[in-house]
């Protein structure tokens, strides 16, 4: 039995390999990385410029981020952008006036900042989130993010275009009349692109992170980065196994990316608050990761047990469909 | 070996592909199956080498139901040539086989280098990727797969497909040669010249039932109306005529010069085929 299944990985193996699977995971992995080190790390917000009318003259401007205008008009004008702050101080109170960008976390960061300004409390940017330093805080998350997504889209793609390679050789065929226990054809399959991705996390971690941060948070993650591949390679199989050719999963993969990932990248990076999300499987993936990043790794025996849950039932129904597809195909 | 009796399938329920084959395969027998496209031929053997269930009926191999039948030990006993050569086009011929010998027990493999010499494969391919390779060469490693394991029972479908005229004489060779060794071959073609060499015995199958079943010679004796066309030249012309074998019986019933050719009439297995089923084997 294990000579068969060091047969099955040998082949796959080199099925990964001349299909150059692990040369477009170095890719992804460079290209991630610099991105990170050379781009992500150095982007910062600006600051919101704080625009003052001060009509009665009752506030002598000391603050360097405080612009004084002469009239209400000019003050409309400059918080036009929806980024800039209006502080009015017409009516001896002060008045925040402000036109929303659209995001209710974002007005509310601008107000904050308005009051902190016009009160004097702003001793320089934010350097400090949490036990984070804001380089530490960024590197975090977009590797998180980099990952979710390479995990999401490459383990999605890699079994599936496997199998599809396989049936276009008609090599399942002949795999319906060999001696072979059918769960470990998929198995071995799935054995390998766990192993690669897992390194892919463990690289992409200690790259980006530094081994330091990389040792303290990496058990999480991989445990996060597994369960992530399992299901989704699982879901590309199964995908590869039912749509009879590459255009069509093609297709279906787009409709994957577009309705099931990117609510998961909004809800997650943005202001936009979905109540519907919570009952999104993705986001709850999503989350676990930046969770496990962020060295707060999710707890809940709720979520391992409907992902452990999912993993054996995509694998039975991987089964039944390949069972279905060899003697279809056979 | 095999012993099917009353065979129904079904893909739908208001279309059934199979009407009760009843037939039996003798040990160390070749048995063709013959039948145009859509006639059932390969859902039989899909059915015979265990890959579809829900079938009406019994089938049994090896003396077992193939329903029963342990499918590791089963899968063991049986080697499969598909129609076309399915094999991995990123590995090379030695590596293909050896990868798929691996599933048998070890003291079952036969060696996969003196296989492929056997079958007269270029030597200079051995180790280079099948997608290099042409149309009879990897029919001729697919073979080599099918017979890595020293299967026996044997299922040939189109096996000199892709082949050139030596290559087809090489493989009837080598298909009569495991007939020797005891192994029953369970052939589907549409070759019938293939048929005619190698078959015990045929099957017709139309429409998903047998409507012929015997030997090769008998089925052209049945049907044969013991006519031979005589060419001749008389007094400077070419003539023909055609007699009834047992006209010969007191020699050339007609006056001639110099006799050109005699040819008996026996139908092919193609015509019998046309007469049985009323169409070809498109």
């Amino acid at each position: 039995m294990w000579n068969d299944f060091f047969g099955l990985l040998k082949k796959d193996f080199r099925l990964m390999l001349s299909s150059k699977f692990f040369l477009l995971a170095l890719g992804s992995l460079v290209l991630y990385s610099c991105y990170i080190n050379f781009v992500y790390v150095k982007l910062d917000q600006e600051i919101y410029p704080v625009y003052l009318y001060d009509p009665q003259d009752t506030q002598s401007v000391t603050s360097e981020y405080v612009t004084k205008v002469e009239s209400r008009e000019a003050l409309e004008a400059a918080i036009a952008d929806r980024y800039s702050v209006g502080i009015v101080l017409s009516a001896g109170n002060p008045e925040l006036y402000l036109l929303s960008s659209g995001l209710e976390t974002t007005d509310h960061y601008r107000m904050l900042f308005g009051e902190a300004v016009l009160n004097g409390t702003v001793d320089g940017q934010a350097e400090v989130i949490g036990v984070n330093n804001k380089e530490v805080k960024n590197r975090r998350e977009i590797t998180a993010e980099f990952l979710f997504f390479e995990l999401s889209a490459v383990g999605f793609l890699g079994l599936a275009s496997m199998l599809f390679k396989e049936k276009q050789m008609g090599v399942i065929r002949v795999h319906g009349i060999l001696p072979i226990c059918r769960p470990m054809f998929i198995f071995s399959k799935l054995l390998l692109l766990l192993i690669s991705d897992l390194l892919f996390t463990v690289l992409l971690t200690n790259i980006n992170l530094g081994l330091l941060y990389a040792l303290e948070v990496l058990p999480a993650v991989l445990l996060q980065a597994g369960i992530l591949s399992l299901i989704m390679a699982l879901a590309g199989f199964l995908c590869a196994v039912c749509l009879p050719d590459f255009k069509q999963f093609s297709l279906f993969y787009l409709v994957l990316a577009v309705f099931v990932t990117t609510p998961v990248f909004l809800a997650g990076q943005t202001g936009i608050v979905w109540e519907w999300i919570i009952y999104h499987p993705m986001y709850h993936l999503f989350t676990a990761m930046k969770s496990a990043y962020f060295s707060m790794p999710t707890t809940s025996v709720l979520y391992y047990l409907f992902c452990f849950g999912s993993i054996i039932l995509l694998f039975i129904l991987a089964c039944q469909t390949f069972n279905r597809e060899i003697a279809r195909e056979g | 070996m095999i012993d099917v009796n009353d065979l129904t399938f079904s893909y739908r329920k208001d279309k059934k592909a199979l009407h009760g084959l009843t037939f039996s395969v003798k040990d160390g027998e070749i048995f063709g199956f013959l039948g145009p496209n859509g006639s059932g031929k390969s859902t039989t053997q899909k059915i015979l080498t265990g890959i579809l269930k829900g079938y009406g009926g019994t089938v049994s191999l090896f003396g077992e139901d193939v329903r029963n039948v342990h499918t590791q030990e089963f899968f063991q006993r049986i080697g499969v040539l598909f129609e076309f050569p399915y094999l991995y086009a990123n590995l090379s011929a030695l590596d293909n086989l050896h990868y798929f010998a691996s599933f048998y027990p070890e003291k079952q493999r036969r060696d996969a280098e003196e296989l492929l010499d056997e079958l007269e494969f270029k030597k200079d391919f051995l180790k280079k990727p099948v997608s290099s390779y042409s149309k009879g060469m990897r029919q001729r490693v697919s073979m080599a797969r099918a017979l890595i394991s020293n299967p026996k029972l044997l299922f040939l479908d189109e096996p000199t497909s892709g082949l050139d005229p030596a290559g087809a004489v090489l493989f009837r060779k080598i298909i009569e040669k495991e007939k020797k060794k005891g192994t029953t071959v369970f052939l589907t073609t549409h070759n019938m010249l293939d048929a005619d060499l190698l078959c015990d015995r045929v099957a017709f199958i139309s429409n998903g039932n047998i409507v012929a079943l015997d030997t090769p010679r008998n089925l052209k004796e049945k049907n044969n109306n013991h006519s031979i066309i005589i060419t001749y030249l008389y007094q400077g012309e070419r003539k023909e005529e055609t007699i009834e074998a047992p006209e010969l019986k007191t020699g050339i019933p007609f006056v001639y010069d110099k006799l050109h050719s005699i040819h008996s009439q026996e139908p092919t297995l193609e015509d019998m085929f046309i007469q049985y089923t009323g169409r070809g084997l498109a």
